[in-house]
């Protein structure tokens, strides 16, 4: 309230001290050049403080110009037809000009307001634009990688094709008694397949570092999933009992079908790796609150708890049991990239009984969002 | 059989693949041709009139899907697509456009072998399409008059839709088809999206016919592309 009426104060101060002034000197000239101070004191007001502050010292000075400087003075009466006219013209003149240039000042103070925001909006485009490009910059780096992975996947890959193809030729066509043949040109045939996966899998890796590997998300059921990776597990899977208990209750997942699918791979990969021939490997599914949770157990020597986070890093490998299929110890932390990149987790537990229990969680609900 | 007259036409653009390939097939009594395109493969396949064709996916010019939309213009003949890991869309649609089986690089020569035998087998003993007649397909006697089909002599007891599906497998065995193949088929064009509805109808017919459903041994996921029916011939 007192913020509001602080303007009107100044407003009658102004007002007061120029009819102080003006009232004191008056005989130095006539009051048509009173009339015209007063009303440069009334502009001077409308641009300081505003109409209402203008309109407010016009009131005083037509009554002071009234009282100080028509005849009679020192009433607020008027005798001359003349000074009557004058008195209203002066009223009128002394409001209009208060009014005018408070809508003035206001217009400019509104003019003000849209030069700072157009020139805000502008700098926001610009920031906005800069960071389009950058993101197409970025957009197009991934692209240029990706085609520059693909390029060196396929000149690898042509190679090891024509290799494979020639020594499985002459694999087929050696004669039975040529043991000694046979078993330098399997070594062949088995490290072209070595190389082979060594190839997808570094570039597996270097796609989910890169943020491009593209998760096809759809709708599909757990058991479809489940039963795919079983299928392409199926060779090595040969020497264990597999029990599948999979909650029926499941609803269907958003996942990219054919990474999650290579995730329980690469997880009955590494289960048959470090457990013994002959026992058993579980792979069970269950829904908790919002998250399905994925496991996979077997019944070897388990893994220490200070190896637990390593088994997911980059080249690490652990002792195998067995003396086949060396990996190159970036299956499981592809596994962990594709999981991470489905907002879901990875870990490895204790399961009763011994062994080795690795779990995945994803959410069930969030990932359905993120594909909308 | 006479496997030495069968001509088959392989096209890759890469000459080693090429070369060791024809090497393994004329080792095995095949006549062979190689082209290094599309282009070629097409003028060699209306000249030559091979009896299977074996054409990589990636090609310049024509590449091995035009190569097989074009082919299955004129013919039946059987193709097989050799494919990379991560041209899974181009191997799919290289199937809905016709071809028979895909075989992945790098391959061994005993699997792109034992594929050609399956596809030149199928050919030669085709059952009768659209005919009332019996026949015998490995395991599988097919009487058709009375929509019965016999497994290890062995009556099963089929839904109709159930009948149509084993049928349909049975027709098109030993080649890998598309769930969107199948669905056509079976359920009409507006149904080619309802791979759900494919999945359990699979699931059923491998209680009835397969003696471990667990482990199929006839009717075989080719993981997120469709089936392969083996009548173990």
């Amino acid at each position: 309230m007192i913020e509001r009426l602080k303007p009107y104060a100044f407003a009658t101060l102004l007002a007061d001290a120029t009819i102080g002034i003006l009232v004191l000197t008056r005989h130095y000239f006539d009051d048509t050049t009173a009339a015209l101070v007063m009303v440069l004191a009334i502009m001077a007001t409308a641009l300081l403080w505003k109409s209402g502050p203008a309109l407010w010292a016009s009131v005083i000075c037509v009554i002071c110009f009234n009282y100080y400087f028509i005849v009679p003075y020192g009433t607020l009466n008027i005798d001359a037809p003349e000074d009557v006219v004058a008195f209203i013209a002066f009223a009128a003149i002394s409001i209009i000009m208060g009014q005018l240039s408070a809508r003035v000042e206001a217009r400019a103070l509104q003019a003000e307001a849209r030069r700072v925001e157009i020139e805000s909006l502008y700098d926001k485009l610009r920031l906005v634009t800069e960071e389009a490009a950058e993101a197409e910059l970025l957009r197009r780096s991934e692209k240029l990688k990706s085609a520059l992975l693909d390029a060196v996947t396929h000149d690898l890959r042509t190679p090891l094709t024509s290799i494979k193809a020639a020594v499985t030729t002459m694999i087929s066509e050696l004669p039975r008694e040529d043991g000694y043949q046979l078993e330098l040109l399997q070594v062949i045939d088995e490290e072209s397949d070595r190389l082979n996966r060594f190839i997808q899998e570094m570039m597996d890796l270097a796609r989910l570092e890169s943020g491009g590997l593209d998760m096809r998300r759809s709708e599909i059921s757990i058991s479809e999933i489940v039963e795919t990776a079983l299928e392409r597990a199926a060779p090595l899977l040969v020497n264990h009992e597999v029990d599948v208990d999979l909650d029926p209750a499941l609803p269907h997942l958003t996942v990219d079908a054919v990474a999650f699918s290579q995730v329980l791979y690469s997880l009955l990969d590494n289960a048959t790796k470090y457990s013994p021939p002959g026992s058993r490997i579980v792979v069970s599914a269950c829904s908790q609150d919002s998250t399905m949770l994925l496991s996979v157990h077997d019944q070897g020597p388990g893994i220490p708890r200070d190896l637990r986070e390593k088994v997911f890093e980059k080249f690490f490998r652990a002792q195998a049991t067995g003396t086949r299929r060396a990996g190159f110890g970036l299956g499981l932390s592809i596994a962990k990239g594709i999981v991470e990149a489905h907002s879901g987790k990875i870990w490895v537990e204790d399961s009763a009984g011994g062994g080795t229990s690795v779990v995945v969680s994803i959410p069930i609900g969030p990932a359905l969002e993120q594909t909308a | 059989m006479n496997e030495a007259r069968d001509r088959i036409l392989v096209v890759d653009d890469e000459p080693q693949i090429g070369k060791v390939v024809r090497r393994a097939l004329e080792s095995r009594g095949f006549d062979v041709r190689v082209a290094p395109d599309g282009e070629s493969a097409l003028d060699q396949f209306r000249s030559w009139q091979p009896q299977l064709v074996i054409s990589d996916l990636a090609m310049p010019n024509v590449d091995g899907l035009t190569l097989c939309t074009r082919i299955r213009k004129s013919s039946a003949v059987p193709i097989i697509v050799l494919s990379v890991k991560g041209e899974e869309k181009t191997k799919v649609e290289a199937l809905d456009a016709g071809a028979d089986d895909y075989v992945t690089k790098p391959f061994g020569m005993d699997e792109l072998l034992a594929r050609v035998r399956a596809l030149l087998r199928r050919v030669e003993a085709a059952p009768p399409a659209s005919s009332d007649e019996d026949f015998d397909s490995g395991d599988f006697q097919v009487r058709p008059s009375q929509h019965r089909i016999l497994v290890r002599g062995q009556e099963v007891h089929l839904t109709p839709k159930e009948y149509d599906l084993l049928l349909f497998f049975i027709a098109h065995r030993d080649r890998v088809l598309t769930h969107k193949t199948i669905l056509t088929a079976i359920w009409g064009p507006n149904s080619a999206s309802q791979g759900e509805y494919l999945r359990v109808f699979v699931g059923q017919l491998r209680k009835k016919i397969e003696p471990n459903p667990n482990r199929p041994q006839y009717l075989k996921t080719e993981p997120w592309i469709g089936y392969r029916f083996q009548t173990g011939l």
